[in-house]
């Protein structure tokens, strides 16, 4: 599904502008099939495991760490392990999609995939994956998996 | 000199005309009354004078932006002095050498094992001609700089969907392409398509103008013959003698061209900050912010972690842990604060300024970007394929391999920038063991050089977001987010000010660390003037 025709501009037009900040010409689609159309030589292949230990390993574990400990330095990463705030399933699905404090969106419809430099767009049923395997893994015993209709409801809760 | 008549009096004859008789003053004059030689929004140098008596500067961060700022505000008669993280400064200005080690987050530390006077820049790597503001630096530093090669026409465009995945020649590639849109559209022309658009005395032009740019026949047509073959090269050179006789060579079809999508990486070279002619420091970038640490010596205080930055109707202070002291925990005031630490680590910072600025820190997510340099027992990429500088594009994961512009000819080892990677593919890459990284670009980079598997040697990698001083590569501003949250950025609260390249529209590019920084302190040193000497 293509976004809007504003939308579509706006984002357009950003990458547009970063693709010259940084010498890049190819301008990416939001989706797959837009991509395809638009570049095939500089569109980043899209992550199509739907395997929740496959994601976190492929994406999440850049910053949280494989062990699920984050890091520190000047600023940091916060751990997953044994982390309370993934008691709530929907807190984790709301910070994937859209980001929260220093963690990029990995939602779409929050810009993630839309820009050259943008993190990868992960789909509902991949959020939905990644939750359940990070609140039942790293010492986390939280019950209750989510599903994917669960995580594209509460993307296009008002 | 005469000039013949009858000929149009176009600008640049004009110009030219000028330029032989009146002399070049009098040219770039008259090119400004043109509208040509725009001014640069850089004042070369900046020339602040008459700080308040007494008057300190806290600054925060010894990258480009803080080192700048300390630079010139001790020169207006500032007490400065600078807090930074790491134990060196520069902060993305960087180089590693053979020797140098680096521990990313996360506890992985890589040994670059290259040999003497090898490099690779995990940062920033080039300087067009017009980031005036860098190179008034590099000239101020005393640091020589040498040509970095943007566009190599003998560089690959490489697609492993296209020819078998055989690279193609950059010059073949544009050669063809142009060719081939400059036959269309002189067939269109011809058959009366663009009568609409074009006069028929500008068709006539349009021709002409086509058959040079596309190096056409005398028929318009785009073909093997010694007009394309002298862009896209020859299968065999000429020469002199007997064996001189050239090879013309065959055009890519049109349709195997547009397929292929290499046309894709044609315009890199065209774009306002790659084009010719680029700059770097002979020794690598990082020079730049040693040469800054030289000069500013004692002024910078290294390994000190910032963690609570407060201002009050009389100063800022910032409180620190020393890194190299058991993390002691320090406090440091001044009258006024220059903060250049990371938006992606300022956000994690308690800092009492207003809610503007707070959510202007709040609203950039940072960039990623991985980069990877590889050692190889001997310069193959000019020895075997004669490709001095420039750079390789490819649809894999590794998207550049950026060949050095420097040491050309050298008979002892090489390095490559084996990888620099952007957005998801970075993002994944991010995740990977630095070690896994390097295994990873010398695998697909085997695609493209199937002399890496024999001559390889040695690699290092830098993920950004695994970075311990940037946790990220640079700002990412969105539209919406510059529009809401830009200029909320970068005004002064209270006493402190904020610069870098995330509060400037050159986003990942020095010169807006640099011209940030200058803005910032003009700023600031007014407000200072006003402020009076200090109670």
């Amino acid at each position: 599904m293509r976004p809007p025709t504003a939308a579509r501009k706006r984002t357009v037009r950003a990458r547009a502008m970063i693709a010259v900040v940084l010498g890049l010409f190819a301008v990416y689609g939001v989706q797959a099939p837009v991509r395809a159309q638009t570049s095939r030589m500089f569109f980043s292949r899209q992550l199509t495991t739907t395997n929740g230990a496959e994601i976190y390993q492929h994406i999440c574990q850049g910053c949280h760490m494989p062990d699920g400990q984050g890091a520190e330095g000047a600023g940091r990463y916060p751990a997953l392990a044994k982390n309370p705030d993934l008691k709530s399933s929907t807190f984790m699905a709301l910070t994937i999609l859209g980001g929260r404090s220093n963690m990029p969106a990995f939602g779409a419809k929050h810009g993630a995939g839309a820009m050259f430099f943008s993190p990868p767009a992960l789909t509902y049923e991949q959020v939905a994956a990644v939750i359940n395997y990070v609140r039942t893994h790293f010492g986390n015993h939280y019950t209750g998996p989510v599903t994917p209709a669960q995580v594209e409801a509460l993307d296009n809760a008002p | 000199m005469g000039e013949s008549v009858g000929i149009p009096m176009t600008r640049r004859r004009l110009l030219s005309m000028i330029g032989k008789t009146a002399g070049s003053a009098a040219m770039y004059h008259a090119m400004n009354s043109l509208g040509f030689a725009g001014e640069s929004n850089f004042k070369e140098p900046i020339e602040l004078r008459g700080a308040p008596k007494g008057a300190s500067v806290l600054v925060l961060g010894a990258g480009l932006a803080g080192m700048v700022a300390a630079y010139e505000l001790r020169k207006a008669g500032y007490q400065v002095q600078v807090l930074e993280y790491n134990d060196r400064a520069g902060g993305r200005n960087w180089s590693l050498r053979g020797g140098d080690r680096y521990t990313e987050l996360g506890g992985a530390a890589q040994e670059c094992r290259f040999d003497p006077g090898l490099y690779i820049n995990p940062g920033p790597w080039r300087i067009p001609y017009h980031h005036r503001g860098m190179l008034n630096y590099c000239k101020l530093l005393g640091l020589p700089l040498e040509a970095f090669v943007q566009v190599n026409y003998n560089a690959y465009i490489h697609s492993s969907q296209a020819f078998g995945g055989k690279p193609q020649r950059f010059r073949a590639v544009k050669a063809d392409y142009q060719g081939h849109v400059a036959e269309l559209l002189a067939k269109a022309t011809q058959r009366h398509l663009l009568d609409a658009e074009v006069s028929a005395e500008d068709q006539e032009k349009l021709l002409a103008s086509l058959r040079n740019w596309g190096a056409l026949d005398n028929n318009y047509a785009y073909v093997k013959k010694w007009d394309s073959s002298d862009r896209r090269g020859y299968d065999r050179d000429p020469g002199g003698g007997l064996s001189a006789r050239p090879v013309l060579s065959e055009p890519v079809g049109l349709t195997d061209l547009l397929q292929s999508h290499l046309w894709e990486a044609l315009a890199f070279g065209d774009f306002y900050d790659m084009q010719t002619t680029l700059f770097q420091p002979i020794g690598g970038m990082g020079v730049v912010g040693q040469a800054f640490a030289r000069e500013l010596g004692s002024v910078i205080r290294y390994n000190a972690k910032v963690i609570d930055i407060r201002q009050d109707e009389r100063g800022v202070g910032a409180t620190f842990e020393d890194r190299a002291a058991s993390m002691t925990r320090h406090t440091v005031s001044a009258d006024w604060c220059v903060c250049t630490i990371p938006l992606s680590i300022l956000k994690q910072i308690p800092m009492n300024v207003g809610q503007p600025m707070t959510e202007a820190i709040a609203a950039v997510p940072y960039g990623a970007a991985v980069k990877v340099g590889l050692q190889f027992k001997r310069r193959f990429w000019e020895q075997d394929e004669q490709i001095y500088g420039g750079i390789t594009y490819t649809d894999l994961p590794i998207t550049n391999i950026g060949y050095p512009s420097t040491g050309y000819f050298g008979g002892g080892k090489g390095v490559l920038l084996g990888a620099y990677l952007f957005g998801p593919n970075a993002t994944e890459f991010t995740a990977l063991a630095p070690q896994e990284r390097v295994k990873k670009a010398v695998e697909y980079g085997s695609q493209i050089h199937p002399q890496y598997r024999e001559e390889y040697e040695n690699g290092v990698s830098v993920a950004w977001h695994r970075s311990p001083f940037t946790l990220g590569c640079f700002g990412m501003w969105s539209d919406e987010a510059r529009a809401r949250h830009y200029d909320d950025l970068c005004r002064i609260d209270g006493r402190i000010v904020l610069a870098g390249e995330h509060a400037s529209y050159l986003a990942a590019w020095q010169e807006g660390a640099v011209t940030s920084a200058l803005d910032a302190i003009d700023r600031l040193h007014r407000r200072a003037v006003a402020a009076g000497a200090p109670v």
